[in-house]
């Protein structure tokens, strides 16, 4: 049986902002199939919460698209670039999460959260690792990008959760 | 008569067309520093409560809407124009202003040939003496009225720790004439109470010590009136006129003082009695105070009224939430009872999705409401919450309230920061004092104290009562050992809301904490069982963001139901008598659509 690389062995030979782009809209890719699937399971009063997290992720697999089309990135796309402390989790999340059969919203935010956190320190830590320059301002871009997004979720969190739940 | 006195009355109208000859200083004197001449309105200050009008003895002030300047909660957005045919120069005005906004120049003289310039909004209307800083104003720490209100008397905190009677003793008529005669009549108070209680009409009632009619204004808004003069929320008093330079008026305490004197026995005559029956019939989910609020108004209406509750007794959270120290439960009955009075039929220990389904409600009535409050709590779900010692505060509440067996901890953890933790907090201190002779308690919240969810009296009554209050700690984990719950670890919270105020909790890891406790009970946060609904009507119905959508009128997607109160617009007494009003007026103006055609 031929061996398949998980996500954890992809990023470990990652060499060039092409892949991390490629893994990192996987992960987004993953996480868009999740929450559609799981919108046509969960009630409708907490759908719009999981169609709501299902755009948000495809907004970011079309941005990480057209980036790795921008003919301006080109000569970018393949310099080498550090692996990140941060790739194990990273990598672990590009795999859909079991979270039971009919989970509650408060389960999928934290797992949306937890989610959010983890993108935006891999892509934090790759532009710490990364020499200033358009690279670098990528990847801040790019961690801004998920830091804005759980930013958010955290607020939805604290209405929902602690205020009353309205 | 000589000739010239016979052509002189006519020499006059060679000057027909001839400017005034007004002299603009005849005297050329200035005036006393503190003359009271031209007024001067500071506008952003102004919040347009109209007592400079009322007090005007000359009729010389009128409230009218200034362009710029917005009607918000506490603003009328009108400001004070001022007619100089009218005015007496008296400063009456200037000593009855609420904020202080409103002085008086020094300056006196002014000519002018436009009769219609002596009638102008100061502030916004420019003259030459905007700005002067001589002239009248309202000496410091004078004031028409007292500023500080009448303190409500209350059981001392070494007393009422050791049971559950009602803590607030009420207003005496003395001191209740002593308050009422604090309101200057503004009104900004009807504006943001949700169910526009005449508030200035019902004080006045109480002036006039006219207690039969007091009640009957509280009641027009409010069959909660007894509730609401305990446990209000009472906006009303952020907005009070008074509050801008002393203490708002006790307007929640005034509403109950009236409901005090009159007796029991005399509210249903003053109530009245249900409506000529119209064949009409609503079926209520919930007997909290929007479903009970909506089936006072539905039974004067004269619809057939049902009410199911799924607890032995009705009253939703203001029974199973409040603690009887707060709002006894014999206050309570009674009101329930004087709508139960009006033909209500109130069917306890009944669950609908279980003993009766919603399908047949729909059949059996012509319209359906539901109440049904947010009687789920929250959880943190942090490591440890799923120990045995971790409770939520509203299960426990409702096991006291029902008599039952209540665990005592010997220390306890409460996590959250509102009304609904401040509630058990005290509740299970009061079983701690009464079982081991003492109060271990500690409250820690994510929020700052001057951020709290919780109303300032409850947190000033709890630190008297010896509970520990932490805020600014974020729960990390619930310690267990061997099973049993050791206590609470938590971060010091760094900061909670961004520059923009949005909540983004950032935390001191160094600074950590472990508070002691063989119980830790969470009070984050509550949520509605919708369970009852069941799937199919769950699909059919439209919903907002995880709530029912509805109307302003509380009506939902569909034509035969309506919903509201707090599993809609959130916890708060006052609102859900609101929402019932509402729902009650929309429900009656579909039958009468519906016969209309």
């Amino acid at each position: 049986m031929p061996h398949r690389p998980d996500g954890y062995h992809q990023m470990k030979d990652l060499t060039s902002l092409r892949e991390v782009l490629e893994l990192a809209t996987k992960f987004e890719i993953t996480a868009r199939d999740f929450y559609t699937d799981l919108a046509t399971k969960v009630s409708k009063n907490m759908r719009y919460l999981v169609e709501e997290l299902a755009t948000e992720e495809q907004e970011h697999v079309e941005l990480f698209s057209a980036m790795l089309r921008r003919k301006d990135l080109a000569g970018t796309l393949d310099i080498k670039v550090e692996r990140p402390a941060s790739d194990r989790k990273f990598s672990d999340c590009v795999h859909a999460p079991d979270l039971g059969e009919n989970p509650d919203d408060q389960t999928v935010l934290q797992y949306a959260l937890k989610r959010e956190q983890i993108a935006m320190e891999q892509y934090r830590t790759l532009a710490e690792e990364t020499e200033p320059g358009p690279l670098h301002d990528l990847f801040q871009f790019l961690a801004n990008e998920e830091a804005e997004h759980k930013n958010e979720l955290e607020v939805l969190y604290y209405e929902i959760v602690h205020s009353g739940g309205v | 008569m000589a000739i010239n006195d016979v052509l002189s009355p006519f020499r006059g109208w060679k000057h027909l067309f001839n400017d005034p000859v007004s002299i603009k200083d005849p005297i050329n004197r200035e005036a006393a520093d503190r003359y009271r001449g031209f007024h001067q309105n500071e506008i952003q200050d102004c919040i347009g409560c109209g007592t400079c009008e009322d007090i005007c003895q000359n009729g010389a002030i009128d409230m009218l809407p200034v362009e710029g300047v917005e009607t918000v909660e506490g603003d009328s957005g009108l400001r004070p124009r001022i007619d100089y045919g009218r005015c007496c120069w008296c400063a009456l005005c200037v000593d009855v202003c609420t904020t202080g906004s409103l002085t008086m120049s020094n300056l006196y003289k002014w000519a002018d040939s436009d009769g219609d310039a002596f009638l102008f909004t100061p502030g916004v209307d420019a003259k030459e003496w905007d700005g002067e800083v001589r002239g009248y104003r309202r000496p410091e720490g004078y004031s028409l009225t007292p500023h500080e209100r009448v303190e409500m008397r209350e059981v001392e905190p070494e007393v009422r720790i050791e049971n559950f009677e009602e803590i607030a003793a009420g207003y005496s008529i003395e001191e209740a004439i002593i308050e009422a005669d604090r309101c200057v009549e503004c009104g900004l108070c009807v504006a943001t109470c949700p169910t526009h209680m005449a508030v200035p009409d019902y004080i006045a009632a109480i002036r006039d010590g006219d207690y039969d009619e007091g009640l009957r204004i509280l009641y027009d808004t409010n069959p909660f009136s007894q509730v609401c003069g305990r446990v209000c929320t009472h906006k009303c008093e952020d907005v009070c006129a008074t509050g801008h330079t002393g203490d708002p008026i006790a307007i929640r305490w005034l509403k109950r003082h009236i409901t005090d004197q009159v007796p029991n026995e005399r509210y249903a005559e003053i109530v009245g009695k249900p409506g000529p029956a119209t064949g009409k019939s609503v079926a209520i989910i919930g007997a909290g105070p929007a479903g009970l609020t909506a089936a006072f108004d539905l039974a004067k209406a004269g619809h057939k009224v049902v009410v199911f509750e799924s607890r032995k007794h009705p009253g939703g959270m203001l029974r199973y939430g409040i603690p009887e120290y707060r709002l006894p439960y014999d206050v309570l009955d009674h009101e329930i009872g004087v709508i139960a009075g009006l033909g209500v039929d109130i069917r306890c220990d009944t669950r609908i999705g279980t003993d009766i389904s919603m399908d047949d409600l729909k059949a059996d009535y012509d319209a359906v409401l539901l109440t049904i409050g947010l009687h789920l709590g929250r959880s943190t779900r942090i490591p440890g919450t799923e120990a045995k010692g971790v409770f939520k505060a509203v299960d426990l509440l409702r096991e006291i309230t029902n008599g039952d067996p209540v665990r005592v901890p010997k220390q306890a953890v409460v996590i959250g920061g509102g009304n609904v933790a401040m509630d058990i907090a005290r509740s299970l201190a009061r079983l701690q004092k009464q079982k081991y002779g003492k109060v271990d308690m500690t409250v820690t919240a994510l929020e700052t104290l001057d951020h709290f969810l919780a109303d300032a009296d409850e947190i000033r009554e709890c630190g008297e009562e010896g509970i520990n209050i932490l805020d600014a700690r974020g729960p990390q984990e619930v310690m267990v050992s061997r099973g049993r719950v050791t206590g609470l670890r938590t971060w010091a919270v760094t900061s909670i809301f961004d520059d923009i105020g949005r909540f983004a909790p950032h935390y001191n890891e160094d600074d950590e904490c472990v508070h002691p406790a063989d119980m830790v009970i969470e009070a984050i946060g509550q949520m509605a069982d919708v369970s009852l609904l069941g799937e199919d009507l769950t699909e059919e119905l439209e919903w907002n963001r995880g709530r029912m959508l509805i109307d302003k009128a509380g009506r939902t997607s569909l034509p035969w139901l309506w919903a509201g109160g707090d599993a809609v617009a959130g916890p708060d007494v006052v609102h859900a008598v609101a929402d019932g009003h509402r729902m009650a007026e929309s429900i009656t103006e579909a039958f009468a659509t519906v016969e209309g055609e």
